[in-house]
């Protein structure tokens, strides 16, 4: 029994976001704004060194001082030890473990490494006890960049080793094909550390409820880090509820936990509610930052353009502790090569261990820094062989039914060369140059972003749709909303498929204990996985309903239609919402329902297992190995990708090195915009991080010292820096999420820096091989200025 | 919070008696560097003294110079029909300071008194030459601009003075030029140059002067670009030349934002370019 199909009349509407008002007119509560009745405010104790032994730590002074209620070191900690692998609802994927202590026991890896907490009934207090803890260092040698790391007999930053992982994918015969190649290009690339940068730093309360339960209210883009909590204080995982709240930027920086911990730490020991707002400079010092690679590509192209042969080369910076990096490096492996098909791929990739901040997700994990490899490479391909830009991608892109190098086969449309023309056609006529010193260019840049998890984590989200006895409707759904409009998306769907007016929807989001969870705001998932866990509820829901009204009216349910509150007949009769519901409940038909959908899933491809000091031992892993077989589909990693092109027009200023961006254009396949606003948003969000990553923003160390701490130092883009945007949405109708939409939340930020450098080549000659591609860095390029790199 | 006391004074003389009174009191103008200090606790005064409700805001047009009180903001210095007209240098230099929401509160006496080294006001004040007026505890006196800056965040002033006024001589004759290269639209600059350049009848520099920020703890004045334009014919040979002479004397250092040999470049760079401007227009009637 199933009514008529859901029209999806909302789908595609630039709909105003429910909460945009609230957050422009500053009435939404995000964490920093929570305050309690005897609240306590905690701060936290870092390490000043970035290797360090600890020889005495003493809390005596501090602890008699005003106000302080709580200091709490690693001996305090229940279960001083957390695990930092795979967040979310799937936490079993064989031997991956990564830990790290929750406070520091006798060694400190990296500046600002937590070493104690400090709880007081004011800031002030809190911050003067903190400064009182004494802590006895003794300086130890560290590493800080990663050929120092694994050069042999370099001080180890973990005791078995600064290898933390390693990957290998080999098909076909890359010598071979290198030999033959009509041209052959090497390129060295590096990319730089940075910071997600976002408005709002980490921020919390948490406090014992009336249920005894630990509480914590942060923001967040994994509420089930609840578990984490619950591990740490040894008590049972249902013990522990956590609030999401709306964030204030995550970018994957609130993906592995951040003040969780501690605050439940501290509310479970002093059992008051306490407070925690890391400040910019501590965000910016401790958080962990984006990957810095080092790339090595050697790529062989037939006299016709075509890619024969890509040899990849990558080591990448994991900071101190492991956390996310051994799943970053996956994500650069298996996309090294670019969305192009590639007979003959070698891939070797490693992260090592070094004394500076740690490294984990940040928007596009890992499938970001090979973008600026792989299409530099790309470029200097084709201006080699005297191919145009569009052409030397046309020639190579993927299609439905190829085989990618780790030997996942790409099961959906592939639009890269209409989204690389349009793209580039998209620029219109050419600037001139304004002056004799200025030259511009134009440079284009492709890339592929997988969405949803590794589909050997088995992912899942669920949600539960039902109407109040009024008609109005409610969502829940434990998906935290970064500011993507997570929330709005799923509001938009089950009003769709169940004829209710948006005004009548609340979402109810990103609640532990009250939503259904629904996995991490990461991977840009949640519209894949919880649009289609909604989509799923909604629909069912509506068979529900449907079926009571048909019973009603004595006709087949498949006669009517959920409109505007109303069941309407084809024969022209209705009934009111209001009453069908009445009608479920002497049915017994539930209002509600609640739906689970799971990912498609996959077994780990190779022998899943990497190493490093506080993981199991380290085994080099081959993702991959032998002749690339369409249709072998053995390798599956990720359930599907998003695929990109943009086109950028610079400038450069010879005599400064300076690069002004005049246009820029982003094309993607989003299979289908579910809100058009929100989807233009996302790219526009995306490319102008992506420029600062390009441009403007390096967390520089000096042995392992941030000097970068403050948004004064540390660049990120600001309003006179960001061009106007033009972004290009395709519609394929060919993603897995609901709708045949595709994730876009990561894809955007992957190609400018490589758009703007192959730009700059084409206006100058000089080839940018170093982010961000500073004034000082082009100049030098160019031949214009000797000494040193700064 | 860390608890503070706060004075608004009427009069000049009692803010200074405030300052005199009370060690470690700071003054209060339009904020833009004193309250991200106490903000981030790098500043943390016991005393406030608020002096905006002092009567030190005006412009005002005086025989052979512009007079502007310490507490004009810097969207007057960019709007007045009088610093446009009479030291357009001072108007093209503060348009580069911040954004509108820095210019809309700060002050021209805030920013003078900081001394950041980086600041663009210093370097226009000390290429025009300009007379800044303090009042203290013992009396008022006249410094010239040359002699306020002495080192970062350090003016010739005395704990218990206040900068009232900064008297500026009429640009006459002269073509003037402000050019600054920043990281962001915005910021302080990596270097700032400021030029004055005027030409004799005979199509010769009569005199120039040629000012950069950023480049050191106060502003520095370049004699060798200077002599080297000196009663010469400002052709773009001349003018490069000048500029390179500018450049191998400068010693720039090298911090987080870009490297000392970037920095000596960009002087020569920016130099040149002010200078041209500045030679057009003092050759056009612009500024006649």
């Amino acid at each position: 029994m199933s009514g008529a199909p859901d029209r999806p009349d909302l789908i595609g509407q630039r709909i105003p976001r429910h909460d945009a008002r609230d957050k422009v007119t500053a009435t939404i509560a995000y964490a920093a704004d929570w305050a309690m009745p005897g609240m306590l405010h905690a701060v936290v104790v870092r390490s000043p060194y970035p290797s360090a032994q600890i020889r005495r730590l003493d809390a005596a002074r501090a602890s008699a001082m005003p106000g302080v209620v709580a200091i709490l070191t690693a001996k305090d900690v229940p279960h001083n030890t957390l695990a930092t692998d795979v967040p979310g609802q799937t936490t079993t994927v064989g031997p991956l473990r990564a830990h790290l202590h929750v406070l520091a026991e006798d060694r400190v890896r990296y500046q600002g490494e937590p070493v104690a907490l400090v709880a007081a009934e004011t800031l002030e207090q809190a911050r003067a006890a903190a400064e009182a803890v004494e802590v006895d260092y003794e300086p130890l040698p560290g590493v800080f960049d990663t050929a120092t790391a694994l050069a042999p007999g370099a001080p180890r930053v973990h005791e078995a080793g600064n290898l933390l992982a390693e990957w290998r994918i080999a098909r076909g015969d890359v010598a071979a094909a290198l030999a033959g190649a009509a041209v052959v290009i090497d390129g060295e690339y590096e990319t730089s550390f940075v910071d997600s940068g976002y408005i709002e730093p980490e921020a919390g309360v948490a406090w014992i409820d009336g249920d005894g339960v630990v509480t914590i209210r942060l923001a967040t883009q994994v509420i089930e880090h609840y578990r984490d909590v619950a591990e740490v204080l040894g008590v049972p995982q249902n013990r522990v509820r956590v609030i999401g709240t709306y964030v204030g930027g995550g970018f994957g920086g609130k993906e592995d936990v951040t003040v969780e911990v501690y605050l439940g730490l501290l509310a479970w020991k002093t059992r008051r509610p306490v407070k925690m707002v890391w400040t910019r400079q501590e965000s910016l010092l401790s958080r962990a930052k984006r990957h810095p690679y080092r790339l090595r590509y050697r790529t062989g192209a037939s006299r016709s353009g075509e890619i024969v042969a890509q040899q990849v080369e990558i080591v990448g910076d994991s900071g101190a502790y492991a956390y996310l990096s051994a799943l970053v490096l996956l994500y650069s492996t298996v996309t090294a090569a670019g969305p192009y098909r590639v007979p003959n791929v070698a891939v070797h990739a490693r992260v090592a261990y070094t004394n500076n901040p740690p490294t984990s997700a940040m928007r596009g994990f890992g499938a970001m820094q090979v973008v600026f490899g792989y299409e530099s490479q790309m470029d200097r391909v084709g201006a080699a062989l005297g191919l145009d830009p569009v052409h030397v991608r046309e020639v190579n892109a993927l299609r439905r039914g190829d085989t990618l190098p780790v030997g996942q086969v790409i099961e959906t449309h592939v639009a890269l060369p209409v989204l690389a023309r349009r793209a580039w056609d998209s620029l219109g006529e050419p600037t001139p140059p304004r002056a004799p010193h200025v030259r511009v260019g134009r440079g284009l840049a492709c890339n592929l972003q997988p969405y949803g998890r590794i589909v050997w984590l088995h992912d899942w989200s669920s949600a539960w749709v039902g109407f109040e006895m009024d008609g109005s409707l409610v969502v829940r759904c434990g998906a935290p909303d970064v500011g993507g409009g997570q929330a709005s998306s799923l509001c938009q769907i089950a009003a769709g498929v169940l004829g209710v007016p948006l005004a009548r929807v609340s979402v109810h989001i990103s609640d532990s204990a009250l939503t259904p969870l629904s996995g991490t705001t990461t991977a840009s998932r949640q519209l894949y996985m919880s649009g289609n866990a909604t989509l799923k509820a909604a629909r069912e829901l509506r068979e529900q309903v449907l079926g009571v009204a048909a019973s009603m009216l004595g006709v087949a349910a498949i006669e009517l239609d959920l409109v505007e509150g109303e069941v309407r007949a084809r024969d022209g009769r209705t009934l009111a919402l209001k009453d069908v519901l009445a009608g479920c409940a002497r049915a017994s038909v539930p209002r509600s329902r609640l739906a689970v959908y799971h990912a498609p899933a996959g077994e780990p491809i190779g022998f899943m297992k990497v190493g490093g000091p506080d993981m199991a031992p380290h085994t080099p892993q081959t993702l991959a190995h032998g002749p690339a077989e369409p249709g072998r589909g053995s390798g599956k990693v990720f359930p599907d990708y998003t695929f990109g092109a943009h086109a950028a027009e610079v400038e450069v200023d010879t005599e400064t090195g300076v690069v002004r961006i005049l246009k820029y254009v982003a094309a993607h396949d989003v299979g289908r915009a579910i809100n058009p606003t929100s989807v233009e948003g996302q790219i526009q969000g995306g490319v102008v991080q992506g420029l600062g990553y390009g441009l403007l923003e390096e967390v520089l160390l000096d042995e392992g010292v941030n000097q970068t701490t403050s948004f004064a130092s540390y660049l990120i883009p600001a309003a006179g820096d960001v061009p106007d945007v033009q972004p290009i949405v395709c519609e394929s109708g060919e993603g897995l999420g609901p709708y045949g939409a595709r994730g876009i939340g990561e894809p955007p930020i992957g190609p400018p820096a490589a758009a703007i450098a192959n730009a700059i080549a084409a206006a100058t000659g000089a080839r940018l091989a170093r982010l961000p591609m500073t004034g000082e860095r082009v100049l030098r390029a160019l031949g214009a200025l000797d000494g040193k790199d700064g | 919070m860390i608890p503070f006391e706060y004075h608004a004074p009427a009069t000049v003389g009692d803010a200074v008696a405030m300052l005199a009174a009370r060690d470690g009191a700071k003054l209060l103008a339009g904020g833009q560097s004193l309250v991200p200090a106490l903000t981030y606790r790098l500043a943390r005064p016991g005393v406030l003294v608020d002096i905006n409700a002092l009567p030190l805001a005006d412009v005002v047009r005086t025989n052979g110079h512009v007079r502007l009180g310490a507490l004009v903001r810097h969207h007057v210095l960019e709007e007045s029909p009088d610093v446009r007209r009479w030291c357009p240098l001072l108007a093209e230099a503060v348009a580069y300071v911040g954004n509108a929401r820095v210019r809309t509160l700060g002050t021209l006496g805030g920013s003078l008194a900081h001394a950041d080294p980086a600041a663009e006001l210093p370097v226009a004040m000390v290429a025009l030459d300009a007379r800044f007026a303090a009042v203290g505890a013992a009396g008022s006196r006249e410094i010239p601009a040359g002699e306020f800056f002495r080192a970062p965040l350090t003016t010739a002033l005395a704990a218990d003075e206040i900068l009232t006024a900064v008297d500026v001589p009429v640009t006459r004759g002269a073509g003037t030029a402000f050019v600054e290269l920043a990281r962001r639209p915005g910021d302080f600059p990596l270097v700032s140059v400021a030029a004055v350049v005027a030409v004799d009848r005979a199509g010769r520099v009569a005199d120039a002067r040629v000012v950069f920020g950023g480049l050191a703890g106060a502003p520095q004045r370049s004699a060798p670009a200077e002599d080297a334009l000196r009663g010469h014919e400002p052709t773009p040979e001349r003018i490069a030349a000048a500029a390179h002479a500018a450049r191998r004397a400068l010693r720039p250092e090298t911090d987080v934002f870009a490297s000392g040999a970037y920095r000596a470049h960009l002087a020569e760079v920016l130099a040149r370019r002010a200078l041209r401007t500045a030679t057009n227009r003092a050759l056009t009637v612009e500024v006649r």
